[in-house]
């Protein structure tokens, strides 16, 4: 039995791993695109931009997926989402991405604005061009500054995929959840916390990694 | 022959505030140039402007008889062709502002390696031995292979001069080389400047070190409010100041 729950559970947990690596590979870099609209000169692009990240950082992440996922039902009344499985998880997706690409906008914005406007005059000085300054000079000193904090919305992240659940959508809950049903037991939905452990305890040691690697220097 | 440096009818304002006002002096070849006064005074902003880190609203910027800035002439101003002007002047910041993830000799290295790249004249291979020799100069080789976090504020303003030089700028500015250190640090730092100034290198030096702007400088400008009070050989500015706000401000530092 154990071993039947464990390849099962393994196998709702591949679900939650590609939801998680979906989100993390369009939220980056779409966080990033977010946060130089935050920090626009212009304000017809700053100000909405900073509402939208309001809005979603101050709602739940659950009511962000409901919403998206039965919104445009009832606003279009078409069902923009597809049927199925695909449609739930796009829509999971979807909400997800938001989220996140808010959250990481943020992060990156105080880490650019953290660098000291000297290092760009300094570069500038010695010839260099705003590029070759940025990429050479000023972006490692970014990086440093928000490992740690993309560290923790990573490993927050791992557990969020569980609210994707709410929409039906597959992954490790909901499978450790059918076992209640099917065989009359509880302790395969418990035994998915072991799971999420294994997963945060190794990305811990990677970003731990990270930030080992990038401690040979220092920033004020 | 022509000045080495030509400054013209220099205005600046930040939005009312007139920070120049009709600033114009000429410097030599080999002078090593003092700028004093109180805070708030301008010099920075001078300084700053030569470097093309802020555009003044009027007046001409002569280098060895080449025009480098004409307000009058609007959008000369790509991108490329002020980095080429910015060349001919160094900049030593009052915060060094080092690179932190280069060691003392990448940082002093880099600019040179990077404008290698797009120009052949610079020979890639002599770039390390160039910096190291600078670093020696400063009193810094063994201090090559460590990071910015491991140096004193006295050695990082040294590696920060090094830096400047390795460009063979025509005119090395220092913005208040002095002001971020303790005390007891100072010292090395105007003394690698005094060394500067004995070879014969091109200077305007921003201080409050008034003995040291005394000793080592060839002539000295005395600016209040934007505008140049006095200027002139830096011994007789000092010793002897023509104007009543120049002698004030000297004899406001004891000296």
């Amino acid at each position: 039995m154990f071993g039947e729950v464990t390849l099962s559970l393994l196998q709702g947990f591949g679900g939650t791993l590609k939801l998680f690596a979906l989100t993390l590979l369009l939220s980056l870099p779409l966080g990033l695109i977010i946060s130089f609209g935050s920090m626009s000169a212009i304000g017809v692009i700053r100000l909405p931009v900073r509402f939208v990240i309001w809005v979603i950082r101050g709602t739940p992440l659950m009511l962000q997926l409901l919403v998206i996922y039965f919104g445009p039902g009832i606003i279009l009344h078409a069902n923009i989402w597809g049927s199925g499985d695909t449609g739930r998880f796009i829509a999971a997706l979807t909400a997800f991405v938001i989220n996140y690409a808010c959250y990481f906008s943020e992060i990156f914005r105080g880490g650019i604005q953290s660098v000291p406007v000297g290092q760009y005059e300094a570069g500038a000085v010695l010839g260099m061009t705003r590029r070759q300054t940025f990429y050479r000079v000023i972006l490692l000193q970014v990086i440093k500054r928000i490992v740690p904090p993309i560290s923790n919305e990573v490993i927050t992240l791992v557990k969020d995929t569980s609210l994707a659940r709410i929409i039906a959508v597959y992954e490790i809950i909901w499978k450790g959840q059918s076992f209640i049903k099917s065989a009359g037991i509880i302790w395969p939905l418990f035994y998915t916390g072991v799971f999420y452990l294994a997963f945060s305890g190794l990305l811990t040691l990677l970003f731990g990694y990270v930030e080992k690697r990038l401690g040979f220097f220092e920033i004020k | 022959m022509a000045s080495i440096l030509e400054v013209e009818n220099i205005r600046k304002n930040f939005g009312r505030t007139e920070v120049l006002k009709d600033i114009r002096f000429t410097m030599e070849e080999g002078e090593a140039l003092s700028i004093i006064g109180s805070s708030g005074s301008g010099k920075t902003t001078l300084l700053r402007c030569l470097n093309f880190l802020e555009t003044p609203d009027e007046g001409i910027i002569r280098v060895r008889g080449e025009e480098l800035f004409n307000a009058a002439q609007k959008g000369s101003g790509s991108e490329a062709v002020i980095r080429r002007k910015r060349l001919h002047f160094g900049l030593v910041f009052q915060s060094f502002n080092l690179f932190p993830q280069y060691t003392a000799l990448e940082n002093v290295m880099l600019a040179p390696s990077l404008l290698a790249k797009e120009d052949s004249s610079i020979q890639k291979e002599t770039l390390a031995d160039r910096a190291r020799e600078l670093l020696d100069q400063m009193g810094l080789s063994d201090r090559a292979d460590n990071y910015p976090h491991q140096l004193s504020g006295g050695q990082q303003q040294r590696v920060a001069i090094a830096r400047a030089l390795a460009l063979h700028p025509d005119i090395l500015c220092f913005d208040e080389p002095t002001s971020a250190l303790d005390p007891e640090l100072t010292g090395e730092v105007l003394k690698v400047i005094r060394a500067l100034a004995e070879h014969k290198t091109t200077m305007i030096i921003v201080t409050h070190e008034m003995a040291f702007a005394r000793d080592v400088s060839d002539r000295a400008i005395f600016m209040d409010d934007g505008v140049i009070v006095e200027q002139g050989p830096s011994r007789e500015l000092f010793d002897n100041p023509k104007m009543e706000r120049t002698r004030k401000f000297i004899s406001s530092f004891g000296g």
